[in-house]
Parts: structure tokens; sequence; C-alpha cells
């Protein structure tokens, strides 16, 4: 029954892999990194962020700002959040969860400062956004290879999965 | 077999090598970044970290002891804001504010501020309506932390009977403002302590004569600059004290505004409409000005009247001065020029609606200026100019880097860009990256302080409060005031005589060159 994905992940041409493939380890790339740099910056933390939320969510997030419990949380699952989706996705290793669990994050941050006209400008954004940003096309992205998934095929899971394949 | 094996193998490991080389080049990549990002604005700045920061909130005032009894001298718009400070709010702002039987943010707000252990004890007002209002809200039993049972408001019909009434402690002036002083003394020689609604008073001769009242009689006097519990002035003054700024040789303030109330014409605004002559107690308005006829605008846009308001100067200059004065400590300047005109607004008063001020303050090199438009409502911060960089400055802070600067030289920031910011509602103090110059309006508010958004009106009564009590000093006490009043009050004798006026500092008197 799960293998319908893998399935599918058989039957792909060498270029559909390739480019699947690609966009896998682009994303792993930039989770890790994203993770990698808050590690090595011990001062790091949400909190500014958290803070400056706006939107429906933002009273929500604002309270997390609020409780230090909830920041020392809060930053410890971001930063390794990061890294082990950046980690399983890039090289293929059970990146199934890791998609789940990276839209979750990602819909955290596209909450925290949804581009809806109205809202107070994203301090932290660099461009000009309205309704679709960065982090919705991440999340899009990401959804696209839970549904495509490559690391049946160019990653760890291969192996992983092999005995069920084989059958 | 083997070959399918290898090759099975090696599909399988396809992204390794791509990881490989992140785990290669990342480390480099990283410091860089991580040193970028975390870059400490105190090295950029050139100084130790800063105390204003981490100040903190001080704990509830007067557990335990008996509540302060005050008395409001002058309900206005602006005593019912100052009551509502205190605790007090009119049923009619509980009702705006409860939208299908829930409280608003802003109601909450209030039911969540804290309790200042003060009682309302008496309420005096020339204007029939707004004591009425008092009673009311006297009547309103919701107040911060809980319903409370409520005590009736004495009434009295002018401040001279308050004043040396037993029932009352500290009494509220909030009235026009050539009866600040008036008032101010009375209360203060009837050992009542005195929060005073700015600006201080309406002639430097009345400033003498408080600042000498309220030495000799030690009652605690608060000016109702509440910006002075405003943290980002508190951030400004430290950064000026350790040379952020460099030589500051000019401070700019500014008045910009381009509607009928915001050039103080009032009398329809608030309730006024319902003002007559059977509920105004005209004489008692007029106090020791020059006699006039009854007259609805004079009373309702009395800041306009140089016979009872300080021109644009008192209103809302007063407000920048202080702030400056906070993070620069200018004192009285030695020489003052204005010049402008009424030239907009020629149906109500006397009052400039366009002008400029120039104060020269030598030993200290520098000028402060002042422009007022009141036909033109661009908004403008502070500015501080000094030889290093260049400070707007409101409730929020920002610095520019001088296109020259020595001390920042190797500062990559382009001078038209914040090098440093300060935002008020989170108290987040950073360096500007490309993606931060939100270019920062605060404009007057509440204020940060303790990882807390604070009114700033509540800290600033709560100051005076906690001295009453024996705890602390008030931070705008008369000897600031002094420097408040002599100075607009030089502007307004300059503006009038057209002349130059300087200061003589040792027999406090303002000669009209």
């Amino acid at each position: 029954m799960k293998l319908e994905h893998e399935k599918i992940a058989n039957s792909y041409s060498t270029k559909q892999l390739v480019v699947l493939t690609s966009l896998r380890i682009l994303i792993g790339w930039h989770f890790l990194y994203e993770g990698l740099v808050k590690l090595c910056m011990p001062e790091w933390t949400a909190k500014e962020y958290l803070n400056g939320a706006v939107g429906l969510f933002a009273p929500l997030f604002k309270a997390m700002a609020g409780s230090e419990f909830a920041m020392t949380l809060v930053d410890t699952l971001n930063v390794w959040g990061l890294i082990l989706i950046g980690l399983s996705l890039f090289i293929g290793l059970l990146s199934k969860p890791a998609k789940i669990f990276g839209i979750v994050l990602l819909a955290m941050y596209y909450l925290a400062y949804p581009p809806f006209p109205g809202l107070a400008a994203n301090m932290h954004a660099e461009g000009s956004y309205w309704i679709v940003n960065k982090n919705l096309i991440e999340i899009a992205a990401l959804s696209v290879l839970y549904f495509f998934p490559s690391n049946y095929q160019t990653g760890i899971d291969r192996f992983l999965f092999a005995t069920k394949k084989q059958k | 077999m083997s070959k399918v094996i290898r090759r099975d193998f090696l599909k399988g490991m396809a992204a390794v090598p791509f990881l490989g080389y992140f785990a290669f080049a990342f480390k480099g990549s990283i410091g860089e970044e991580a040193k970028g990002k975390s870059k400490d604005i105190y090295e950029t700045l050139k100084i130790n970290k800063l105390d204003a920061t981490g100040q903190k909130l001080l704990p509830p005032t007067g557990m335990g002891e008996k509540p302060l009894r005050i008395g409001v001298v002058g309900n206005g718009w602006r005593g019912e804001q100052l009551l509502r400070s205190l605790g007090f709010t009119h049923p009619d702002f509980v009702e705006k504010n409860t939208i299908d039987g829930k409280y608003t943010r802003k109601l909450e707000e209030f039911l969540n501020q804290e309790d200042l252990n003060v009682e309302f004890a008496a309420v005096c007002d020339t204007f029939d309506v707004r004591t009425q209002r008092a009673v009311e809200i006297a009547a309103n039993d919701l107040r911060p932390g809980g319903r409370k049972t409520p005590k009736p408001v004495k009434i009295f019909s002018s401040y001279r009977e308050m004043v040396k009434s037993n029932e009352v402690d500290a009494i509220i002036v909030a009235t026009p403002d050539h009866t600040h002083a008036l008032i101010a003394i009375e209360a203060a020689k009837a050992g009542k302590h005195v929060y005073l609604e700015k600006p201080m008073t309406h002639t430097i001769e009345e400033a003498v004569e408080l600042r000498n009242t309220i030495k000799s009689t030690g009652v605690v006097f608060q000016l109702g600059h509440e910006n002075r519990q405003q943290m980002s002035f508190k951030i400004a003054r430290e950064l000026y004290q350790k040379g952020v700024l460099g030589d500051v040789s000019m401070v700019q303030t500014f008045t910009n505004r381009n509607n009928t109330f915001g050039a103080w014409i009032r009398d329809e605004a608030f309730d006024h409409k319902l003002g007559n002559e059977s509920n105004i107690n005209w004489k008692e308005f007029l106090a020791h000005a020059p006699w006039h006829e009854f007259d609805l605008k004079r009373y309702f846009s009395w800041q306009r009247y140089s016979d009872y308001g300080t021109s644009v100067t008192g209103n809302d200059f007063s407000h920048s001065f202080d702030c400056v004065n906070q993070v620069l400590e200018l004192g009285i300047p030695e020489t003052v020029v204005a010049i402008g005109g009424q030239h907009y607004y020629k149906t109500h008063g006397d009052m400039p609606d366009v002008m400029n001020a120039i104060f020269h303050y030598p030993n200290r090199k520098l000028t402060l200026t002042y422009d007022c438009s009141l036909k033109n409502s661009i908004y403008r911060q502070a500015k501080i100019l000094g030889s290093e960089a260049t400070m707007d400055v409101d409730r929020a802070i920002m610095i520019y880097k001088d296109g020259l600067s020595e001390r920042y030289r190797d500062i990559k920031a382009n001078a038209s860009d914040p090098m440093y910011y300060y935002e008020p509602n989170t108290g987040v103090d950073a360096i500007s990256s490309a993606t931060s110059q939100a270019y920062l309006k605060g404009g007057y508010g509440p204020t940060y302080i303790d990882g807390q958004v604070v009114d700033a009106t509540l800290l600033h009564l709560k100051e005076w409060v906690d001295a009453i009590r024996g705890k602390g000093e008030t931070s705008c006490n008369v000897d600031v005031g002094f420097e408040e009043a002599v100075t607009f009050n030089l502007a307004n004798l300059a503006y009038d005589s057209k002349r130059p006026v300087k200061w003589d500092a040792e027999n406090e008197k303002a000669i009209i060159l």
C-alpha cells in the first residue's frame, strides 16, 4: 500500500530523476545551511522574529516569544529541525517524514509573516511579495517531492526499503 | 550481477558527493555568515554594552499602604487620559470597547495595567459637562485588577478650596496654560504634591516663582512630559554620552500638522458643542487673564490665544525640547531668534501657524532649531547632527554614519541607510542589514521596558506616586521643567518682539536685544 510512491519512483525517466534529485538536494542544502548557521551563532534566537510577527497568528507567536521555556524549546527544535530535515533531504535518508516536517516548519514561517495586504511589512524579507512568497513556494516544492519522491532511487532510502521493493 | 549491484549502490549514493562538497566548503562560508549576522552592534558603534536597555520595571507601588488621594483640576480630554492611566475610566470607554460582549485589546490593556493604589478623591472643572463626566468616571466599578466598590468623587467649584482640603493628598493639574503656575503654586503652598501638565508655565516670571515655591515647600513635583519614560530617549542619551555621534553641532525639531484640529481649533471637537454660558464658569477660566466677554472660541480653542495659551512652542515644541534636552542636557539657550506669522488660520486667536526659531548654545557649540508649519503634515523626527553620525529620534532611533566619519571609516554602511536602529515595540536594537531599512516612524506612544510594552504616561504618574511614597525621585522635576518653560517662552518673546532675545542667567530674566 505504502509503496504507491515507490512505484512512481520506479517509473521515472533518467531526466526526471535527475531533476527531482536536484530539487531535493537544493532544498536539503538550504535547510541544512540555515540550521548550521544558527547553530554556529550561540546567541541566535527566534525571539525577535516571533516578536515582530503579524497577522492572524501573531498573538500565538508573540506569546511564544514571551516565555523563556517556550523560546528554548522553539530555538532548539528550529535549529535541529532545520539541520536534520536538511541532511535527510540531502542524502535521501528517511526523506518522507522529513518532507512533512519541512512543510510544517515552513508553514510556521509563512504564518508568522503572511504576505497579505494591509499587514505590517516584514522587516526580515528582502523582496516584494503578495500572498505568494518564497516560503510558500518552498512548501509547494516539498509537496511535489512528497508525491514524486526520488529518495527511493537516488538516496539511502534505496537500501533501507530495498527488501520491500524486491518482493 | 555485481555490476548491477554496483550501479544500484552508486545510484543510491548519488547525492553524497554534493554533501561531501557541502561539508568541505561550508565551514568557511558559515564562519563569514555567522560573523556578518552576529556582528556585535556595540563593537560597530565602538561602545560598551548599553545600560538603558537592561532597565527593569519597578515593583508595584504602595502595596499595603493607604491609597493616595488625588484631586484632578481640569478633567478635559487630557485629564481623562491621565485618569485612565491612574486606573479610572468612563463607562463610555468600556461600552465602546466591548464588542459582542467581548473586551477589545485596548480595554484588556486597561484592565491589566498596574493598579497604582490611588483614590480619585476630588475634581474641579470650569465646564459642568466635564465635572459630570468625572462623577461618572469615579462611579465606574470596572478597574484594573477587577471590579471595585466605587467611591464618589468630591466636587469642588474652585481649585482654591480643593488645594486646602484635607481630603486630598496630591493634585493633578491639566488646565489651560495660563493657570498652570497659579494652581501649582497654591497647591504646593498648601502642601499638596503636584503633577502638572506640560508646558510648565505661561511666562518666565511664573516659571521662576513656581520653581522657587516647589523648592521651598519640598512637595513632590512632576511635569507631564511622559516621554521622560520613553526607552528610546534613554538609549539615545547613553549613545550620545558614549560618543557615538561625535561633536553635536545642530539639533533640529519640528511640528508639522495640516488640519484645523491639529492647529488647535477645537470649538467643535470632543463634547465642546455642549458648552454654553450657563454651564461654563467663565470667570474662573479667565483667572488672572485680561477681562474678555464670554466667547466659546476662546474657551475651547484657548491654545490659540496668547492670553491663555503658549503658542505652537508651548503646545508642541515643548515636547520635542524636553526629549532632546533629556538626550543632550541642553539647558537654557543664550540667545533666541524667532520669526513667522499667522497666515492660514485667522479665525481664532493670535497664534502663528508658520514659525522658525533658532536657539544658540555657544558653550555647547551648537544651535537648536524649531521649524513649524500647520499647513503641511510631513512627519519628521527630531534630528541630532554629530560629526561622526546623525541620529533621528522619537520612540524609535535611527543612526546614520557621517559620510566623512573617522570613527566609522571601516563600516561599509551607505551613509543614507541607518547603521543602527532601535525598534520601539519590540525593544530590538541592532545593526541595520540591507533588509531592515524600514524607516521607523515611532511618533509618541507606549514604551518598551523589561520585555513589556507599557503606557509611558502610567510610568510617569507612577514615578510621581512612588516619589510621594518616598521611593525615588521624579525625572521631569521642576529644574528641567524650568529649562523647558524658559526656552519656549524666550522664543515666544522673540516672535512677539521681532527681536533677538537673550537669557540673563544670573538675574533669570529675558533681555530683548
